[in-house]
Parts: C-alpha cells; structure tokens; sequence
C-alpha cells in the first residue's frame, strides 16, 4: 500500500466517529437557538473572486488566502470567513429590502497560516449577520445571542469582553492624529501593547494632555474601570456618543439578563479599519484564543452598493469543541443498536430486517450485521 | 497539566525562558512574595514546579518556544527576551516591561560595510534573527537585501565572506571588537518582557492585573 496516501496535509484532518457526532449536535443546537431568534439560513459558494476578500474589505492578510485560477485568469479565493460573502449576497439579492434582513450560515473557512505552529487551516464556522438594523436593541440581540450560544454548547465558564471601536476613533481626531498615527497606535492597542504606544505617541509628538488620555486607553491595568470613568477622560462628541451607546446597550442587555456574563473594554479594538461601532469577543478556558468574534460594520455593505448598517458575529466551532472537551464537559452522543442474522439460515434475514426496520421507524438508530463476523463488537464506534 | 486547570481554582501558569531571563525572573517573582522553593533545587529532574499554595505553576522553555506556549495558551503568562517576542511575531499581549536583560539588535559589520549601508545597494545580511532583519532593511531602510539565516556565532558571517553584515544582539560589544567589527546601526533596544495570552487575560483578569500592578510598583521603586 501507498502509505504517502494516507496522509493529510497539515492543517486539515479527519472528523469521524464521537467526535463528528459531538460536531454535529454541537451545531444543531446552536443552530436550532440561532433560527429560534428568526435567523434565515444562507449558503455562499466555497470560493469568490479575490476581490470579495481583498484588503479594503476583508480582515485576513492577502498572503494568508488560499488563491488559484479560473481559466479566463481570474484569481478566485476559498473563503477565510464569511462576512464579506454574505454582504456581497444581500447587497446582491436584496438591494431594495428596507427592512432588517436576518441571516445565518454554517460551513468550513481556509486559512493559509504558517505551518508547525498548531493551527488548523481549515475550520467550521457558524455565524450570524443582521443587515439593515442600526439600533441599540440590535446590538443588544447579537451579545445576547452570543451567550445564549455558548450556554446552549454547553460551556461553563465564559467571558464576553464589549468594546465601542468610535470612543478611540473620537479620541484620535480630538488629539488631531494623522491617520498613519492612528492606524500605528491602533495596532499597538489592539495587542496591548503599552510600551509601543507609549513611544509611539512620543515619537509623534502628541500632545498632553491627549498623549496621558491615549495610554489610559492602551493601558489595561488602568483606573478606567467602568463606562463613568471613561465618559470623564473626554470632550469628544464622538467618544462621548459612543459611551452613550454602550450605556444604552448596558440597560438592552439587563432585559435579556446576560449581563453577568459582560464586561465593557474600550481598549479592545480590532486592527482593521473594519468595524465601526461595538465590537466584541468571548472568551473560555481551554483554548488560546476568542472563540466568537464579532461586531458592528456599518459600511461593509456599501462597498458592494448597499447602503445598510450591519452587524454580526461567527463562532469557530473547532474551538468551541476543543474548549469543551478541555473543560470535560459531556456532549450525549446517539447510540447504535444492533441487529444479528444468521445468513446461513433461510429467512433469518428477512426476520432480522422486519425488526429493524420497526425499531428505525420507531426514531432508534439500528445496523443490521451478519452473525459470527461482528458480535461482541461495540457497533456505534 | 490541562487536567488541573478545572480544579476548584485554576493554576496561573507560566513560561520562562531558559537562563539567566529565568532567574532573573524568579528574583523579582520572589521580591514580591511569589517564590517556589521546588524550582531552587537543581538537581530536580521535574519539568513543571509548582506553588500549591498560590496556586501557580512555573516550568522553564528555551526562549523562541515562549511565545509558542503562551500563544497556544498551554501558559498563562511568559517572561522572554523582546528579541524573540518580535522575531516570533505572536497573538499575545505584551503586558510590562521587565527592565532587566537589557541590550541592542543591531546591524553590524566591518568598518569598510558602512558604506554598503547608504545607497540601497543589495546586500548579504546574516541573522539569527530574520524577520527582525527583514523588517528593519525592507519597511524601515527601504533596503532589498539577502538575507541568510545562521543559528550561532553571527559574528562569523563577515569574517569567512558568507555576508556582508550580521544583524545581532549586543550587549557589551567585545566579542565584535575582539574580532575587528563594529555597531554600524541600531535596531533597537532589547529587554526582558512580560507577555499574557490574550484568554487568559480576560478570563483570570484579577490575578494577572494584581501581579502586573505588584511587578510594576516593585520596578518603579527600584528605578
């Protein structure tokens, strides 16, 4: 046997037997909860033109895309995440719908990361997007869908970290920023990285007192410890706005009562000039990154012709998986009966089949198996 | 290890780079009353050490791995040389400044290679530290250059013609001066740093804040 057959390419493997069962009804409960808030599925092709992905709309670096070509030399992509796919198919299908459009969608995104690094490159990913709603109870609905989800995967312990990306945006226009010092000190932030920040700004030559301001910003460990105290740092319309929204959103996210499960963190900003309002992430135990990314992105859609707020977030199912495996938490699992006949016998098999065909209609899940060759083995592995 | 993250209370684990970084480390870990006596025996064996009481865990990495366990989040928090928290390039939060360890990457070469410096020319770098090299000619020197990955003893590089200079970290200089090189430019400032897997950071916020506040107050009053 070829045994250089057998092998994967790194980053992508096989998802069999508990564990794809675990998957499955992994899915099916957060997609069950996602459609009970009315959400419509939709499904995107696998691959788009570049363009769908590129750099002003997308928020994975062009190297990290899988890449090839038609035969007429376009260069198509396979899709990193679905976002853009999914404004470009509402920009596309519903360019005159007025009213809040609503969808929901399931499959697998590639990404070309660096190898040896324990990354897989290819990842399910389960999301929401609701387009055309602006308003404050729209944001309340997404956070509010975001633990409802983690609840209903059943992970224990979880943390949704809100940011407001335009209390920074404000900051940096009453500091009189240019827009490479913005996007320097953003990224800084984003990896919360002070000392960066810190000589970034005096590199710069910002101002006090909006050089002290920024940092507080950057700082994590700072006094800023709620929304009051950062309302006190500003005299911005824009960042005093952008508190008024979370304040807002705070009072949305007490009537849903997931509010123990909040915290606001206006230095959580994302490096890409991507979202324009609230942004956030959920966090657990047992794996190194966000599991649920998300945010509002107000002029994605016009980048595809329609002019519609938008907001949503994904949930990387892999991780979430991965997370509760960690965590021990226990994920039922179908079992298999099974049903033996003697094929030496005459009409042993057509005994055994009128069996199984009334535990099957009865909802039980039933393998008929030929006696002497499977007996005594655990069929539902 | 991951077993005993579920435990009642979780352990804060961390990832110190190999050597003198480590025990570095450990004497200002210890200044702020966090010590672990199982790590002060050398002729221990174990891999992880830990303090039961504050519930923390500690085991030593050699320094690239650092970022590549705190990433992962198989560790809390790490302590590593910037060097390697830029040449690595990881998702992680870089939380403090730790001070110590301090030195300079820095482009180096004969006397005679500082001219191959000013006029963009293509020119051989060898680095233990690529991407460093990399960024600092392409995005800052706007400089296409060669450049030739070495794992120890840089300074060689020029000297059998294998480049035309070495981007190094340099602390005292004499090894460069002993063998007839010189600092051409500076990179950057290098020293020990703090870093924190992002999760970790938001799910054990308390504890992390609280020994970040304690370190720094330790430094300042040092300083």
């Amino acid at each position: 046997m070829n045994q250089r057959l057998l092998h994967t390419p790194e980053g992508v493997r096989d998802v069999y037997g508990k564990e794809y069962e675990r998957k499955l009804e992994t899915e099916n409960r957060l997609h069950s909860l996602i459609a009970s808030y009315g959400y419509d599925d939709v499904q995107t092709p696998t691959f788009e033109y570049f363009d769908v992905f590129s750099k002003e709309i997308g928020t994975t670096p062009s190297k990290e895309l899988y890449k090839f070509f038609d035969k007429e030399g376009n260069t198509l992509v396979l899709r990193p995440d679905f976002t853009p796919s999914i404004a470009r198919c509402a920009a596309k299908y519903f360019m005159e719908e007025t009213r809040p459009i609503r969808f929901s969608y399931k499959g697998n995104t590639f990404t070309n990361t660096s190898n040896l690094q324990g990354k897989l490159k290819e990842v399910t990913q389960m999301g929401v997007e609701l387009i055309g709603d602006p308003s404050v109870e729209a944001d309340g609905e997404m956070i509010a869908l975001v633990v409802e989800s983690l609840k209903a995967a059943g992970v224990k312990e979880f943390q949704v970290s809100i940011g407001q990306v335009e209390y920074f945006k404000g900051l940096c226009q009453e500091a009189g920023l240019d827009e490479e010092t913005e996007m320097d000190l953003r990224a800084c932030i984003s990896g919360k990285n002070f000392f960066a920040a810190q000589e970034l700004l005096q590199e710069r030559n910002v101002a006090d007192p909006y050089r002290e301001v920024l940092l507080k910003v950057a700082d994590l460990f700072n006094s800023m410890n709620s929304l009051e105290d950062a309302k006190k740092l500003v005299h911005n319309d824009r960042s005093l706005a952008a508190i008024e929204r979370l304040e807002k959103l705070d009072a949305v996210l007490k009537l849903y009562g997931v509010e123990e499960h909040v915290s606001y963190d206006l230095g959580m900003l994302s490096k890409y000039n991507y979202y324009t309002g609230v942004i956030f992430k959920a966090y657990t135990y047992g794996v190194g990154n966000a599991v649920i990314t998300g945010g509002r992105y107000n002029t994605l859609l016009s980048r595809f012709g329609k002019d519609a707020p938008a907001i949503g977030f994904a949930i990387v199912i892999d991780d979430v998986l991965e997370a509760l495996s960690r965590q021990k938490s226990e994920i039922p699992t179908k079992t298999v009966q099974a049903i033996y006949y003697d094929p030496t016998v005459c009409g042993d098999f057509e005994k055994a089949l009128r069996e199984a065909t009334g535990l099957r209609s009865q909802g039980n899940n039933v393998a008929l198996l030929a006696k002497g060759s499977e007996e005594g083995k655990d069929v539902s592995k | 290890m991951m077993d005993g993250k579920f435990n009642d209370e979780r352990y804060l684990t961390f990832a110190l780079g190999k050597g003198r970084l480590a025990n570095k480390t450990l004497e200002v870990l210890e200044q702020i009353g966090i010590t672990c006596e199982e790590m002060k025996d050398k002729n221990s064996r174990k891999l992880i050490f830990v303090n039961e009481e504050l519930k923390m865990k500690f085991f030593l990495a050699k320094g690239p791995d650092v970022p590549t366990y705190v990433e992962l989040g198989s560790a809390d928090v790490g302590v590593v040389g910037y060097d390697t928290v830029l040449e690595e390039n990881r998702n992680v939060y870089e939380v403090l400044d730790l001070g110590f360890g301090k030195c300079r990457m820095c482009v180096c070469g004969p006397a005679s290679a500082r001219e191959l410096l000013l006029h963009h020319e293509r020119i051989r770098v060898a680095s233990k530290y690529p991407n460093i090299a990399k960024d600092y000619f392409y995005n800052k020197k706007h400089q296409t250059v060669d450049i030739i990955k070495l794992n120890g003893s840089v300074e060689l590089g020029p000297l059998v013609q294998l480049s035309d200079v070495i981007v190094d970290i340099v602390e005292t200089g004499s090894t460069l001066k002993e063998n007839g090189l010189e600092v051409l430019e500076e990179v950057c400032p290098l020293s020990a740093r703090m870093i924190v897997n992002p999760v970790s950071m938001q799910m054990e916020k308390a504890r992390i804040r609280d020994l970040v506040l304690r370190i720094r107050e330790y430094l300042s009053k040092q300083a």
